[in-house]
């Protein structure tokens, strides 16, 4: 048999390769309206990264002018550009919100899978920072290499628990737990946050 | 009401808009995933993303390359990152039980030939197997392909001969039976 012959039985062969099933249309809208909606609620409900935002176009615009108004000098060339670090501040505020929420939720994951408690709340509130995390990782933030490795292994783990069934199988908690453990997952959180309680870290930042 | 009209009217914050653009893409942006993640769960996840992170960024789309295309490669995007993510937590956990292997557990039911077909094309290297599906089992043109993967063509014409090639290897043995 020749070559062409071959292919051809071998796309008709191959249709059956993951064949999809139809497009379940309105559950995905459901599922991308709700996603959308629970990320404007994060920044609408973040009063400290509204803050952060406010302020650090004010630095930025502070800094501007103070460039504008200072004689040219060799220094001012080697200073960042003013809205870099004023980005960087605010994705420094969004970073210690963020770090400061899954901290809660992981610390919260292990004490009640080891009471057995349903865990519908928990996958709910894992979906959310699931999506934060990604905006994260795709984010300035990520150019910390430290944060981003801690950034991708709590985007398995979040993915994880997003994914858990209400009663949470034994086996996936298990795994979960042994993966937050192995990789130390908790404690590169608590080291990579900075010191205090979630609102207060950032409240201290600013 | 044509594409450009249908960005401005969603960047207006126009509901109806964001539906009618998820309605005229959805059903290829999720075959297509489908096809590349074999699993429901990772697909609902990647197709969701995929238009999470299309409407956040679609003020920034300039037009350059058609709508459909820039969407396509966010989808491919999305899932080639995630599916090697998976990967990468999967081949963690297999470590940790002491699996001996995952890829192609749940196939064992299937057929041989369709077993062994599915083995090879997992078995590409992520460009070939999505040249592949992309072009065989999806039916895209080559120019669509290289411009939602961001190659030319003619490297998608090269990947995908072979593509062919390896799975011809592969599965060598049932080219009698296929000749019968």
């Amino acid at each position: 048999m020749n070559d062409d012959r071959f292919d051809e039985l071998l796309r008709q062969a191959a249709q059956d390769y993951h064949r999809p099933p139809a497009t379940p249309r309105d559950e995905l809208w459901a599922r991308i309206a709700a996603a959308r909606a629970g990320r404007r609620r994060t920044i609408a409900r973040s009063p400290v990264l509204r803050w952060g935002v406010g302020i650090a176009a004010v630095l930025a615009l502070g800094i501007a002018i103070g460039r504008w108004s200072a004689p040219g000098s060799p220094e001012a060339s080697r200073v960042p550009a003013p809205s870099d670090r004023a980005s960087t501040f605010v994705y420094q505020l969004a970073a210690a919100q963020y770090l400061a929420r899954t901290e809660a939720l992981l610390t919260g994951f292990r004490s009640e899978t080891h009471a057995g408690a349903p865990m519908t709340q928990l996958s709910a509130q894992a979906r959310d920072l699931l999506c934060t995390t990604r905006l994260m990782l795709d984010s300035p933030a990520a150019q910390d290499v430290r944060l981003k490795s801690l950034l991708e292994d709590l985007e398995l783990v979040l993915a994880q628990v997003a994914q858990l069934t209400p009663r949470g199988d034994r086996e996936d908690v298990r795994l979960i737990n042994q993966g937050l453990e192995q990789r130390s997952v908790l404690l590169r959180l608590r080291t990579t946050s900075p010191a205090g309680s979630g609102s207060a870290r950032t409240q201290g930042a600013l | 009401m044509d594409e450009r009209e249908l960005i401005a009217r969603i960047c207006a914050g126009d509901g109806a808009a964001e539906r009618a653009l998820y309605d005229a893409h959805v059903d290829r942006i999720y075959r297509l995933v489908y096809r590349l993640a074999g699993d429901d769960d990772l697909a609902r996840e990647f197709t969701q993303d995929t238009f999470v992170r299309a409407f956040e960024r679609l003020r920034g789309f300039r037009g350059e390359a058609k709508l459909s295309t820039w969407l396509h490669a966010i989808a491919t995007s999305v899932t080639l990152n995630g599916l090697r993510k998976v990967k990468r937590l999967r081949l963690r956990e297999a470590d940790l039980d002491d699996a001996a292997t995952l890829s192609g557990a749940g196939r064992r039911a299937e057929p041989d030939l369709k077993r062994r077909l599915a083995e090879a094309i997992d078995a590409l290297a992520d460009g070939y197997r999505t040249v592949f599906v992309m072009h065989d089992v999806e039916g895209y043109t080559h120019e669509e392909i290289g411009a939602t993967l961001g190659i030319e063509s003619g490297t998608s014409k090269a990947q995908l001969s072979r593509a062919r090639a390896k799975l011809r290897d592969a599965l060598s043995d049932f080219a009698g039976e296929w000749a019968s």
